[in-house]
């Protein structure tokens, strides 16, 4: 800091010199790339059977559902459709509670520098295989023992929960700053101490966002899961769906979505709140 | 692990922090990377001693420092602090000694989501059941501790503040509190200037000097700006290569010890300028307040 700029300054009135800039690299991985590409997506284009002519309708179908349901919608039906919605986000919270409960403690274990090697491994192994199985799936497997009930949903949103949760927080977790963990070490402070001391102070504004950004994610999937007959409004949409009865469904749909959007918006905001708001007072 | 020790706390009712000695015989530090942080040292500090220690970055004076609270452990030879062999002591013990020595580092290394009082507080971990940190329920007596670290050094009111919203020079001076809360026998300091700017660099380093004189601590610092290692310490060494070139006298150490330290000739570059050039009658600077 105290070393002051000894660079010789160029001098603005020195004769202009055509500056040449080095040769742009070039690499032939590009071309070939970029065809293979090319190709690929167009061979995909023609394996695919698409009846083209009735793709000419296509405009006016949808055009004449979204008359149907959205036309006269069957507003006597928004009780009972807010009725189920509440069941959804019952379902989703539940979901995103068991979810935190059982991938908070994990995703320390999963951690560097906390959990050991083979824990490590095993729960990354883990939290992977979740994430690759949709939580629709998830229920069908469940289903068998628990039956048909908004439990059955809730289970499925918990166990997906884990795989998302228990990632993004070990993530988290690594990528602290280690000054305040050696500060602790320093100290004479224990492994849970650092954890407790050094960690967690630094990591706990991204876990109570991820948290609600997972019951962002499981509002939508439980109107989803309810497609299966676990209950709430996917339930109750499917039902109205086969009976063909456009105007209940337009009126749930408008609910669903305004919903969802009301709940989507509100957390996001809270989300920001709690990260960028702190960073941006921190700049100040 | 049992220690002949007349000052090893029983409990939590510690007796007045005791300043500890550092001896070291035949130190050396090699990195598996195979890098030699120190080279044989052999090395005699009193308790109540305050020592700057310059050299190079490279030379092992972080070496040096993490050596002494165990963060980096020695490859051969042996290190004392106070009555007990640090270069012995694992798990439980370890982590009791370094409880009973403060580091302050060049980039404060705060928590900076959270309060200023608990920061300070995490120099009482190691006094403290692991239960009760965990859930932060600290004994009254610590916190007190804690209340009165922060009054030393002047940020008894930003205690509630957090700590990423204070400037640099405050954030120093919070670590030094945490530090002080351990009620430490030894306060290392590893480069605790470097990032802060000249008036602020001499207000922490007058803080250092002001634990070392009024509660008698064994305070080493390290540094590279020659006037502020003449200025704040009471002894010189130089390291060069993991070696100790140069121990003496702090005020007395010349320009030319200097480049022998460094292995150049020294200039601009290696001084702060302000008020410790002269700073051996000085009288400790302290400012006020400075703009967050």
């Amino acid at each position: 800091m105290t070393a002051l700029n000894t660079a010789p300054r160029t001098s603005r009135t020195a004769p202009a010199r055509p500056v040449t800039p080095p040769a742009k690299p070039r690499n032939p991985w590009r071309v070939v790339i970029t065809v293979a590409i090319t190709v690929a997506v167009i061979l995909v284009f023609w394996s695919v059977k698409v009846d083209w002519a009735r793709t000419v309708n296509l405009p006016a179908d949808i055009a004449r559902y979204l008359w149907l349901m959205f036309s006269n919608p069957a507003w006597d039906k928004v009780p009972e459709a807010l009725w189920q919605t509440w069941r959804s986000v019952e379902m989703a919270w539940v979901g995103c509670l068991l979810g935190i409960v059982i991938s908070f403690p994990l995703s320390f274990l999963a951690a560097r520098g906390i959990g050991p090697a083979p824990v490590r491994f095993v729960l990354r192994g883990l939290f992977s295989l979740i994430r690759a199985v949709p939580e629709i799936v998830i229920a069908i497997v469940i289903l068998s023992v628990t039956g048909l009930t908004p439990l059955t949903g809730a289970l499925a949103l918990a166990v997906n929960g884990i795989g998302t949760l228990g990632k993004w927080g070990y993530e988290a977790i690594e990528g602290v700053h280690p000054g305040p963990i050696e500060a602790v070490h320093a100290a004479g402070g224990s492994r849970w101490q650092t954890v407790r001391w050094g960690i967690w102070p630094q990591a706990s504004p991204e876990f109570v966002s991820f948290w609600l950004y997972r019951f962002e994610i499981n509002v939508r999937a439980s109107a989803v899961l309810g497609l299966i007959g676990v209950g709430g409004i996917g339930d109750m949409l499917t039902s109205y769906t086969q009976y063909r009865e456009w105007p209940t469904v337009g009126a749930l749909l408008i609910v669903v979505i305004i919903v969802t959007v009301a709940i989507d918006l509100t957390s996001g905001a809270i989300r920001r709140r709690i990260t960028e708001g702190s960073r941006v007072r921190d700049l100040a | 692990m049992t220690r002949i020790s007349p000052e090893t706390p029983a409990g939590a009712a510690a007796a007045a922090p005791a300043p500890w000695s550092i001896r070291l015989r035949d130190a050396t530090v090699r990195y598996p990377n195979g890098v030699v942080g120190l080279n044989k040292i052999s090395l005699d500090i009193e308790a109540g001693e305050m020592v700057s220690i310059v050299g190079l970055s490279g030379s092992g004076k972080s070496s040096l420092i993490r050596t002494i609270n165990g963060l980096v452990s020695l490859s051969s030879g042996t290190l004392e602090v106070g009555d007990h062999r640090m270069d012995l002591a694992r798990g439980r013990e370890l982590r009791r000694l370094r409880g009973q020595i403060g580091m302050i580092f060049q980039g404060f290394n705060l928590a900076g989501r959270t309060t200023v009082l608990n920061n300070v507080l995490v120099g009482r971990l190691a006094h403290t059941s692991v239960a009760r940190t965990l859930v932060g329920a600290y004994r009254p007596r610590d916190r007190q501790l804690a209340y009165e670290a922060l009054d030393r050094v002047g940020m008894l009111e930003r205690v509630y503040h957090r700590a990423a919203h204070l400037s640099g020079g405050q954030q120093q001076r919070v670590a030094i509190a945490r530090a002080l809360a351990q009620e430490p026998g030894i306060v290392l300091a590893d480069e605790p200037v470097a990032s802060l700017d000249p008036p602020t660099a001499h207000a922490v380093m007058g803080d250092l000097r002001r634990i070392n004189r009024e509660l008698g601590i064994t305070v080493l610092v390290n540094l590279h700006l020659l006037d502020l290692a003449r200025g704040y310490g009471n002894r010189l060494i130089g390291l060069r290569a993991g070696e100790i070139v140069y121990d003496g006298p702090a005020a007395s150490a010349t320009d030319a010890d200097f480049e022998r330290i460094y292995g150049r000739p020294i200039g601009d570059q290696d001084l702060l300028g302000g008020a410790a050039s002269s700073a051996s009658t000085a009288s400790p600077v302290s400012l006020p307040g400075e703009p967050v």
